[in-house]
C-alpha cells in the first residue's frame, strides 16, 4: 500500500514538474529552429539543426542593449523605492502607535482587491497630466508603493516582539536606528522574498510600460518583444530567441534565492 | 538611585485605573521585588519606573529630580525584559557594546566595558556566538550585562527568571543578587513568584489590585503581613483562613472581647500548630481530630480538624502514626485575625495584649498595625 502511494505521489508530482518546465522546453526548442519548423504539423520537438544564428539575428532586429539598460534602470529604481517605503510604512503599522492606525490599515487593505487593470486608466491620465508619458518616471512612479510588501513586512515586524523595541529604545537607538541596525537586519529573509518578487514583477511587466511609452528608446525588454510581432505574423523563432535572453536574468536570480522566495511567501501565508 | 512614587495613578482607557494613587520610595542601592497575581500591576509599575509608560496622575522622582515626563533613555534605566530580547543578528559582545555605541563610546573603550561586563556576567568565552547559540542562562546574563552597559540610575527585570527551568531559575537569582551587591545599582523585580522573591531582595512590594498591598523585608512580610491578603499570598503551604467564630470559645478570655467581635477572619501558619509538649510561646490549646498525617523525610503534614474546619501542621513530625484525636498548641507567632476588611487587627508586630495581661497597658486598637519607615498605598 505504502508502495503504492509513493509511486502515485512521484508519479503526479512528475507530472506536475513536467507541465511546468514544458514551456520553457518549447520557448528554448523554439529558439532554435528554423522559420518553417516553429509552426509545422506535427510540432517538431528538438530540431534537426540547431540554428544558433537566430539569437544573433534577435539581437539585432531591435535595439535590446537599450531596452536592456531601460530595465534594469526600472526595475532597480522600482524595487529600491517600493522596498523604502514599505519598510517604513510596515514599521509604522507594527510598532508605532498613532491615531486611526488600524483603520488606515484596513483601508490599505481594501485597496489590495481592487484589479490592478482597473487602475491602469486613472494611472495612465493623471501621468500624462504630469507630463511623464514616455519618461522613467511614468514607468517607476506608479510602483514606488506596494501595499501587499507593506503588508508582508509588516507580519515579519510583528514577530519581533515588542519588547526587542522597548529594548533598543532603553539602550538608546532612535526610532530610525531601531529600524535599520535591529529591524530589518532580523526580518533578513522576508525582506529578500519581497525583493526578489519585486525584481521579478518589473522585469516581467509588459502592460504598463507598453501603454505609458510609444517612444522606442523607453521601451523595456518585454515590450521590445513585440518588435518580432508585425501585422504579417510573429516571427516564433526569434521571438523566442529573444525571450530566452530576457528572462536569463531573472532565472540566475530565481535559482540564487529561491530558499529566501519560498521562505518568505510561506511566512506571510500569502501568495505571491 | 533613589526612586520616589507619589500618588501615581495610570489607567489606560481613561475609566478603570490600573495603579491606584502609588505611593513609595524604593532606596538607593536595594533590591526590591514586586510581587503579585498576575493583573496585579507590577509590570505596569516596572514599566511606569522605566519611562515606557507614562502616568496618568502623579509623580515620579529619582533622587530630587521628577523625571515623569522624561522618557527610558532620558531616565538612562537599565532594563532586562522576560524574553531577553536580544538581538539575534548580532554577536554577544556587539549585543553588549549595542547601548555604548548608541551612546556615541569609542570603539575601543566600548570593547573594553563590555568584556569587563561578560566577565562579571561570566560569559566571556561567549563573546563571538550568536544569542541562538546560548543556553537560557547564558542568554539571561548577556541580558543583564547589556543592561549595565550604560552604568543604569537603576536596573530593571520584568520576570526575568520565567523562561528558565527550575534549577536554573535558582541559580540565576543567586547570580542576580550577587552581581547587583558587586555593582551595587539600585534593581526593582518582578516576579509572581514568591520564593524567588523571598530569597533576595532587601525588600518586597506586595501588588494587588492596583494597590500596594505592603512593603516590607521579606522577614516582616512573613512574620507580619499588613492584610489577609499578604498572609494568604506569601508562604508555602498556604495559611490556614478560618473564620474567626469558629475559635471564639477558645480564645475567650485570652483575645479580649474589643478585638474578637471585630475579627472576621483568622489566619494560622501551619509552623504555628504545634504539639504541646514542643511548644515555645503557647498562645493557647486547642482540641481537633487527625483526618490524616503524612510523612515524609524530614517533612510532615497533619490534616486536623478542628471544629469542622481543616487546619494543616507542619510541626506535628512528633506524632504517634495512630493518633485519631489530640490536643495541640497554637503557637502566639503566626497566629494572626483579620478584620471584616482583611486588615491585620492582632498577631504579628503588633503588640500582643491580652486579656488579664498586667504588663502592658496599652489599648490594642490603638497601636499602630503599620510600622514606620515602610510606605503603604493609601
Amino acid at each position: 500500500m505504502k508502495k503504492v502511494a509513493s509511486i502515485l505521489r512521484y508519479t503526479i508530482l512528475t507530472l506536475g514538474a513536467l507541465i511546468m518546465i514544458l514551456p520553457f522546453f518549447w520557448m528554448l526548442s523554439t529558439s532554435l529552429k528554423t522559420q518553417p519548423e516553429t509552426v509545422q504539423i506535427p510540432p517538431v520537438w528538438i530540431p534537426k539543426q540547431l540554428q544558433w544564428g537566430n539569437y544573433v539575428e534577435a539581437f539585432k532586429a531591435a535595439p535590446f542593449a537599450r531596452y536592456f539598460v531601460n530595465s534594469v534602470i526600472v526595475t532597480g529604481v522600482t524595487t529600491i523605492g517600493q522596498l523604502f517605503t514599505s519598510i517604513l510604512a510596515a514599521f509604522a503599522f507594527s510598532k508605532l502607535r498613532f491615531w486611526g492606525k488600524n483603520i488606515l490599515f484596513l483601508i490599505f487593505l481594501g485597496t489590495m482587491m481592487i484589479p490592478g487593470e482597473m487602475l491602469i486608466i486613472p494611472n495612465f491620465v493623471t501621468l500624462s497630466n504630469m507630463h511623464l508619458v514616455n519618461t522613467y518616471g511614468a514607468l517607476i512612479l506608479p510602483w514606488l508603493a506596494s501595499f501587499f510588501t507593506v503588508f508582508t513586512l509588516r507580519q515579519t515586524f510583528n514577530s519581533v516582539s515588542d519588547q526587542t523595541y522597548f529594548a533598543a529604545k532603553i539602550d538608546g537607538a532612535s526610532d530610525w536606528r531601531f529600524l535599520w541596525h535591529i529591524l530589518v537586519p532580523m526580518s533578513k529573509s522576508t525582506i529578500t522574498a519581497v525583493t526578489v518578487l519585486q525584481v521579478i514583477g518589473s522585469w516581467n511587466a509588459f502592460m504598463w510600460p507598453l501603454i505609458v511609452t510609444n517612444d522606442e528608446n523607453m521601451r523595456t525588454l518585454p515590450v521590445g518583444l513585440q518588435a518580432f510581432t508585425t501585422d504579417a505574423g510573429t516571427n516564433f523563432a526569434l521571438l523566442m530567441a529573444a525571450s530566452t535572453f530576457v528572462i536569463i536574468p531573472m532565472v540566475v536570480v530565481y535559482i540564487f534565492l529561491q530558499k529566501y522566495i519560498i521562505a518568505g511567501i510561506s511566512n506571510s501565508g500569502l501568495k505571491g | 538611585m533613589q526612586v520616589t512614587f507619589k500618588d501615581v495613578t495610570l489607567s489606560y482607557d481613561g475609566k478603570r485605573d490600573i495603579l491606584k494613587h502609588l505611593n513609595f520610595v524604593i532606596q538607593e542601592g536595594s533590591l526590591v521585588c514586586l510581587l503579585g497575581p498576575s493583573g496585579g500591576g507590577k509590570s505596569t509599575t516596572l514599566n511606569l519606573i522605566s519611562g515606557l509608560l507614562a502616568p496618568t496622575g502623579g509623580h515620579i522622582f529619582f533622587d530630587d529630580a521628577d523625571v515623569t515626563k522624561k522618557d527610558a533613555l532620558g531616565r538612562k534605566v537599565g532594563m532586562v525584559f522576560q524574553n531577553y530580547a536580544l538581538y539575534p543578528h548580532l554577536t554577544v559582545l556587539k549585543n553588549i557594546e549595542f547601548p555604548l555605541k548608541m551612546a556615541k563610546m569609542s570603539k575601543a573603550d566600548r570593547t573594553k566595558r563590555a568584556k569587563e561586563l561578560a566577565a562579571l556576567v561570566h560569559v566571556e568565552d561567549q563573546l563571538d556566538k550568536k544569542p541562538g547559540e546560548l543556553s537560557g542562562g547564558q542568554q539571561q546574563r548577556v541580558a543583564i550585562a547589556r543592561a549595565l552597559a550604560k552604568e543604569p540610575s537603576i536596573l530593571l527585570l520584568d520576570e526575568p527568571l520565567s523562561n528558565l527551568d527550575a534549577r536554573l531559575r535558582i541559580e540565576m537569582r543567586e547570580e542576580i543578587r550577587r552581581i547587583q551587591r558587586e555593582t551595587g545599582v539600585t534593581t526593582v523585580f518582578v516576579t509572581h513568584d514568591q520564593d524567588e522573591a523571598m530569597h533576595i531582595s532587601d525588600q518586597i512590594m506586595v501588588l494587588h489590585d492596583g494597590h500596594i498591598q505592603q512593603f516590607s523585608t521579606p522577614k516582616k512580610l512573613y512574620a507580619s503581613p499588613d492584610n489577609l491578603f499578604v498572609a494568604q499570598f506569601i508562604g508555602e503551604p498556604v495559611i490556614n483562613s478560618i473564620p474567626a467564630t469558629a475559635l471564639n470559645h477558645d480564645l475567650a478570655g485570652i483575645v479580649p472581647d474589643s478585638i474578637l467581635t471585630q475579627a472576621q477572619t483568622a489566619g494560622i501558619r501551619p509552623e504555628a500548630l504545634t504539639l504541646p509538649q514542643r511548644a515555645l510561646d503557647p498562645l493557647v490549646t486547642l482540641h481537633g481530630k487527625v483526618l490524616e498525617f503524612d510523612q515524609f523525610g524530614r517533612e510532615s503534614t497533619a490534616n486536623i480538624d478542628y471544629n469542622g474546619y481543616q487546619l494543616i501542621s507542619t510541626e506535628m513530625s512528633q506524632l504517634a502514626h495512630d493518633t485519631k484525636e489530640l490536643d495541640f498548641t497554637l503557637e502566639k507567632k503566626g497566629f494572626f485575625l483579620f478584620d471584616a476588611d482583611g486588615k491585620r487587627i492582632f498577631g504579628g508586630d503588633t503588640p500582643m495584649v491580652l486579656v488579664g495581661d498586667q504588663s502592658a497597658q496599652k489599648d490594642p486598637a490603638a497601636a499602630p498595625t503599620e510600622s514606620g519607615g515602610d510606605t503603604h498605598a493609601e
